[in-house]
């Protein structure tokens, strides 16, 4: 009794101490997982329909995808925010991750695009040559909704290794959740607290988003059949 | 006489090439203004590849094919050589044409009235209520009016191909072109197919058919044209070419037809 009474009351006064400043983080990591999530997305569906259209991109782009896939997300952004100011790129720590998480985002979407063009059965395209449907009509109404359902699993579980790929800008002093945790515990002292609320807030937003898709994904499917 | 009509399609020493592989070698070939032409032959002898050129699905690398007197897929220069035309072009000259696909290729995620109102929306400039009055008006011809608002995954092959020849006639094609309508089906869902083809080819359609389906295209072709290894081998009459075959290989082919299906044609 004596125990669980102090459990609670211990983890009652953390909460009260550190809890403005875990919740100013999980904005921090809310606010750049949505950015790059968003712009990843955007660029790497652009770059994929890129080397669709235009077969010289093919090779840009192929290298584009393989240098952000093949190399640790820790390298690419030491690279950008300490490296950048060689070349004249001059960001502060949360502008340089949501750019770095951007581009890793992209190189990984890019690909999820390629599959999921690649899923429609060429029949379905050339049906549409034949009644003379134009190619954006085409990718708008016959490519793009058909795909939705294939790229989302892939997509969401891109999304949440993002979000927690996240923690990696911790180590240029991006103050997101990771790196609030971690200067909690070096002021603190405390090491399992900080570190059990830092998974529980990752976990949420994990769920969050895969509870989200679900509800997406039953809408998109709802052609299959009943 | 003839020569006064101009043809449908008109196919003139047309050449093709998968890699070294020539899979049409030389192919002449008129489809006359409501004449039913059906393509006939074993796997591999060019006929859907040939069917597949008349609307520049595949790219024809010699000779040329003719649509209503227009060249099919490329533009003639100022200097006598001709290159691709442009994809706009090409969609103009596809206007005319119908296509029927094997497979049905309808878009699984639209209704069967989605798919037949597609184009007529997007490429006639219908609006959405004078496309859906043509849809079922279209979906009534195949008999498929009732389903419109089903899906293609909750439809039979047969069914779903008759929705894909009315998604064809909804753009008001002149020519209908089928590449093995009936070859994906269950043998009891052939007849339905078989039989919107015949009321087709009754109302006046020009029509180029490839088939496997002898006792159709003796029934209702006006013309059959026989192709092996990329060559046409005989055509003529179906009364004359299946009764009289003159070539060694067409009465081979007819033979062995005749001992798989234990019936004449």
């Amino acid at each position: 009794m004596e125990t669980l009474a102090s459990f609670f009351a211990g983890w009652q006064s953390f909460i009260t101490e550190n809890g403005p400043d875990f919740a100013a983080a999980l904005w921090v990591t809310i606010r750049i997982s949505l950015f790059s999530v968003v712009c990843g997305i955007g660029l790497g569906f652009l770059a994929e329909l890129g080397r669709r259209i235009f077969p010289w991109l093919r090779t840009p782009v192929a290298c584009y995808v393989e240098f952000f896939r093949g190399t640790p997300l820790l390298i690419q952004l030491y690279l950008l925010y300490y490296g950048g100011p060689r070349l004249g790129i001059v960001l502060d720590a949360e502008p340089a991750g949501m750019l770095g998480m951007s581009l890793y985002a992209a190189a990984y979407f890019c690909e999820i695009f390629r599959a999921g063009f690649d899923s429609i059965p060429e029949g379905q395209r050339e049906a549409a040559h034949c009644l003379g449907i134009r190619p954006w009509r085409r990718l708008w109404r016959i490519e793009l909704p058909q795909m939705a359902q294939i790229v989302l699993p892939p997509s969401v579980n891109q999304i949440i290794t993002l979000i927690k790929d996240s923690a990696v800008l911790s180590i240029i002093t991006v103050a997101e959740l990771t790196k609030t945790a971690t200067r909690i515990m070096n002021i603190s002292f405390e090491i399992v607290m900080p570190l059990c609320l830092l998974a529980l807030l990752y976990w949420f937003i994990s769920e969050a988003v895969a509870m989200a898709s679900n509800r997406l994904e039953a809408r998109l499917t709802r052609h299959m059949a009943r | 006489m003839e020569e006064s009509i101009v043809p449908a399609i008109s196919i003139r020493d047309v050449h093709k090439h998968f890699g070294p592989h020539e899979v049409l070698q030389g192919i002449d070939m008129n489809v006359m203004p409501q004449e039913v032409v059906c393509l006939i032959g074993p796997s591999g002898s060019g006929k859907s590849t040939l069917l597949r050129c008349v609307n520049f699905l595949e790219v024809y690398d010699g000779g040329e094919i003719l649509v209503d007197g227009a060249l099919m897929g490329y533009e003639i220069q100022y200097d006598g050589t001709r290159r691709r035309a442009s994809e706009e072009r090409i969609r103009e000259s596809r206007r005319d044409l119908g296509m029927v696909f094997q497979h049905f290729n309808l878009w699984p995620h639209m209704t069967v009235m989605e798919n037949v109102t597609e184009a007529l929306v997007s490429v006639a400039g219908k609006t959405k209520s004078e496309a859906q009055k043509i849809g079922i008006k279209c979906l009534e011809r195949v008999g498929m009016a009732e389903k419109n608002a089903s899906y293609p995954a909750q439809l039979s092959g047969g069914q779903q191909q008759r929705v894909a020849i009315a998604r064809a006639l909804a753009m008001e094609p002149r020519i209908m072109l089928f590449d093995e309508p009936t070859s994906a089906l269950d043998p009891e869902l052939v007849g339905d197919v078989l039989q919107v083809m015949r009321k087709l080819a009754a109302e006046g359609m020009t029509m180029l058919i490839v088939t496997h389906e002898m006792g159709f295209a003796a029934e209702v072709a006006d013309r059959v044209v026989f192709m092996e290894g990329g060559r046409v081998v005989e055509e003529g009459p179906p009364d004359k070419l299946f009764h009289n075959p003159e070539s060694p290989r067409f009465a081979a082919f007819l033979k062995s037809w005749t001992q798989r299906n234990g019936q004449t044609v």
